[in-house]
């Protein structure tokens, strides 16, 4: 036990001393935000050209409202250095007498990068007796770009609008205020006071309902892919430098793989409860303490420790029985896409979290440590028979799992010369 | 009490002996040099030893006990292809091989502090094994052989690759050692090294003891037909007097043949001074390289076969 523990703190300092799992631990939430913060940033002040444009007006009557708004939009986007946005330059139309060669003309035009787009709004757009409008063409070699055409689409449909109500003589802020819509608000569910009055339900929140569940489940990806994976490189760089040998002379093989897998699952725990500290930090600073939750922390812990002993387990055994990190790379594989499973199937929970394919992947084991969590985040909580059955599930596989290893890492990690295969590493694992 | 019994031991690997009715006492304080081509069995036979490989049949015991571990914490294991965790510190390193056999910090410090400097590393002890130069690397791992004070040392080929000068140091460090009462095994392809150092040779060939015993025991067993000759003329000479029939292998050194004989030494040396002038004629006793080479004899076919992990 003593032997298993010294594996155990050595494989727990390796890996937290290196450099990937400090910036992991400490500037993940940096970079995070920084990337956010930059994404915000460029789409703000990336984007801050002059957008000319000619504008074929049928309607004759379109183009000084477009220009007026066009105007007031460059205005709001400021002038010089501290400008924040693009500006709209709309050009009117010459009369053309060949409709198709001035298209022809002005597409050249934008080739050459003197028009960024044209526009084309036919004449019976504003007419109040059209079943059905003919659409506005916006002709442009940058289709990708979509802040113009959807500026032109607002802005021109406003002025058609009023003046179809115009035309119709009806009064455009009555039709506004009758035609007010009512939202639907999503509340929780009505619940009894103590005193036994009924209190009122709550707004659902945003918060509540998707980023604290989502949180949930990525803290648990993120706390098994920073660690798990790492055993393969280890056993692979102690298996090809020959230092298994000596670790195999003074601790059992079945030691030696226990205190790796404890190791690593140290270092897992460790990440999330960092994580989890800073995000409870969070709620209780922003008032939410009625997000933090200590008895889903203490099922989040129990899956998460199975959840990296069963994945550790695969990736021991998968290093000991292959010669090479190449060889390796193709044998994970299939380990890599069960551990996908959990988080790409979270899409589909969250959305439907009573789903046969939720059910499904709560208590299959592999992903039951990320649905189960995720459903468990998530209102309605599932019944309780449903998180212990999915964990006695995975606790029972974890065992397997790790049995399964302890008998290939037994053979495979004094092998040399050609990685195994997966048929041979079951023979392994039958082998007395 | 010997400190390694192997008793009538057999491996198997598939349909391969690696080892075959072996049987083997290493007494305790001696130096015991195990030697043999790639791919007979020796380190098969070191792994037995070391409890990495249990034997198909027959037994080994360390120190009287059978594969426990705590058997296995007397034993201080060097294996042939070294690597260490290149991005460990020196100490940490060290402290680590120490306490995996059992030994408390306490105990382990000083023993490392004393061999860092013995080993002129101390300056390194906090530096990560990436930073040593070769021959630093190679003395580290010799450390973490010996860091847990072990009773029985097992080198597997310990002085491949090093320089005169880092090779002398760890031949004065094993002596040392064997001055204070370790049991030391080393398996080598160093005849040399192995004359020098041993107090009993073994030697294994294709999975079968062939030689045991002291190094006097096996040279005076191969050694009555060995003869170092110079004859007026040198080798043309030496050839056209003798008889082709009585000489079983020749090697010419230039200035004397060293001749392997298939008769009486006595009676060749009577048929050579009738028909030519013999300047020097010696009786030796073959080197343990001669011996070695005699009996593995390598074919071409052996030569090819790769040196795997089941040795």
């Amino acid at each position: 036990m003593n032997r298993i523990f010294i594996v155990a703190q050595s494989e727990f300092l390796t890996l937290v001393k290196t450099k990937a799992f400090i910036i992991g631990l400490l500037l993940m939430p940096v970079i995070t935000a920084g990337a956010i913060g930059f994404q915000i940033y460029a789409q703000k002040h990336s984007d801050r050209d002059d957008h000319k444009f000619v504008v074929i007006d049928h309607t004759g009557v379109l183009f000084t409202p477009l220009q007026t708004a066009a105007n007031a939009f460059n205005a709001k986007n400021g002038e010089g250095a501290t400008r924040t946005g693009p500006h709209f330059v709309p050009e009117a139309a010459a009369a053309p007498a060949d409709a198709d060669a001035y298209r022809l003309a002005l597409s050249e035009q934008v080739k050459q990068k003197q028009l960024f787009g044209f526009v084309e709004i036919p004449a019976g757009v504003v007419d109040p007796n059209v079943e059905k409008a003919p659409s506005i063409q916006y002709y442009t070699e940058t289709p990708s770009y979509d802040r113009l055409p959807d500026w032109l689409q607002q802005t021109l449909n406003e002025e058609i609008t009023r003046r179809r109500f115009d035309t119709a003589g009806v009064d455009q802020a009555l039709v506004k205020k009758l035609s007010a819509r009512a939202d639907v608000q999503t509340m929780g569910l009505v619940g009894k006071k103590a005193d036994g009055s009924v209190e009122k339900a709550k707004e659902v929140d945003p918060i509540a309902t998707f980023v604290a569940p989502f949180a949930v489940l990525f803290i648990m990806f993120l706390s098994v892919m920073s660690s798990a994976p790492q055993l393969l490189n280890a056993v692979i760089e102690e298996k090809m430098s020959r230092i298994s040998e000596v670790l195999v002379a003074s601790v059992s093989p079945f030691e030696l793989l226990l205190g790796k897998l404890f190791g690593v699952t140290a270092v897992a725990v460790l990440l999330a409860l960092v994580y989890f500290l800073g995000a409870g930090y969070y709620m209780i600073y922003s008032g939410r303490t009625e997000l933090v939750q200590p008895a889903l922390m203490a099922w989040f812990v129990i899956f998460l420790i199975c959840c990296v002993l069963m994945f550790g387990s695969m990736f021991l055994a998968i290093g000991s029985a292959c010669s090479d990190l190449k060889d390796a790379q193709s044998m994970m594989q299939p380990v890599m896409m069960l551990l996908m499973v959990g988080y790409i199937g979270s899409f589909a929970v969250l959305r439907a979290p009573e789903s046969p394919v939720a059910l499904t992947l709560s208590f299959f084991p592999t992903s039951a440590p990320f649905i189960m969590m995720l459903r468990m985040a998530m209102q309605p909580t599932p019944p309780l028979w449903q998180p212990a059955l999915s964990l006695a599930l995975t606790l029972v596989t974890t065992v397997g799992f790790v049995w399964a290893a302890s008998r290939i890492f037994r053979v495979g990690v004094l092998m040399q010369g050609k990685g195994a295969t997966f048929r041979e590493m079951l023979k392994w694992i039958r082998q007395a | 009490m010997a400190a390694i019994e192997i008793a009538q031991v057999t491996k198997r690997f598939g349909e391969f002996t690696a080892v075959n009715n072996v049987s083997l006492s290493v007494p305790e304080g001696s130096i015991y040099g195990f030697i043999g081509p790639n791919g007979s069995g020796k380190t098969t036979t070191i792994r037995m030893i070391m409890n990495i490989l249990l034997p198909d049949a027959g037994s080994v015991a360390v120190f009287g006990r059978h594969s426990s571990s705590t058997a296995r914490d007397d034993v201080g294991y060097l294996p042939e292809e070294r690597g260490l965790y290149k991005r460990m510190e020196v100490r940490r390193l060290l402290r680590y091989y120490g306490q995996l056999k059992g030994k408390a910090l306490k105990d382990i410090d000083p023993v490392i502090n004393t061999w860092l400097e013995r080993f002129q590393l101390s300056g390194w002890a906090n530096k990560k094994i990436e930073a040593l130069s070769k021959g630093m690397a190679q003395k580290t791992q010799f450390i973490s052989a010996i860091v847990s004070s072990p009773k029985l040392l097992i080198l597997d080929e310990p002085f491949s690759g090093l320089d005169p000068v880092n090779a002398d140091a760890l031949k004065d460090a094993v002596l040392d050692l064997r001055r204070q009462g370790t049991t030391i095994v080393f398996s080598t392809h160093d005849m040399t090294a192995a004359e020098r150092l041993c107090d009993r040779i073994f030697m294994i060939f294709k999975g079968n003891k062939v030689l045991d015993g002291t190094l006097n025991e096996i040279q005076s067993t191969y050694g009555h037909d060995t003869v170092r000759v110079k004859v007026a003329g040198g080798r043309a000479a030496l050839a056209a007097a003798t008889d082709p029939s009585t000489i079983e292998a020749m090697n010419d050194f230039g200035n004397f043949q060293e001749l392997r004989l298939t008769s009486d030494p006595q009676r060749f040396l009577q048929s050579l001074v009738q028909k030519t002038v013999v300047e020097h004629f010696e009786l030796t006793r073959p080197s343990l390289h001669d011996i070695f080479v005699r009996i593995a004899n390598p074919s071409a076919e052996d030569l090819k076969r790769p040196v795997s992990g089941a040795d």
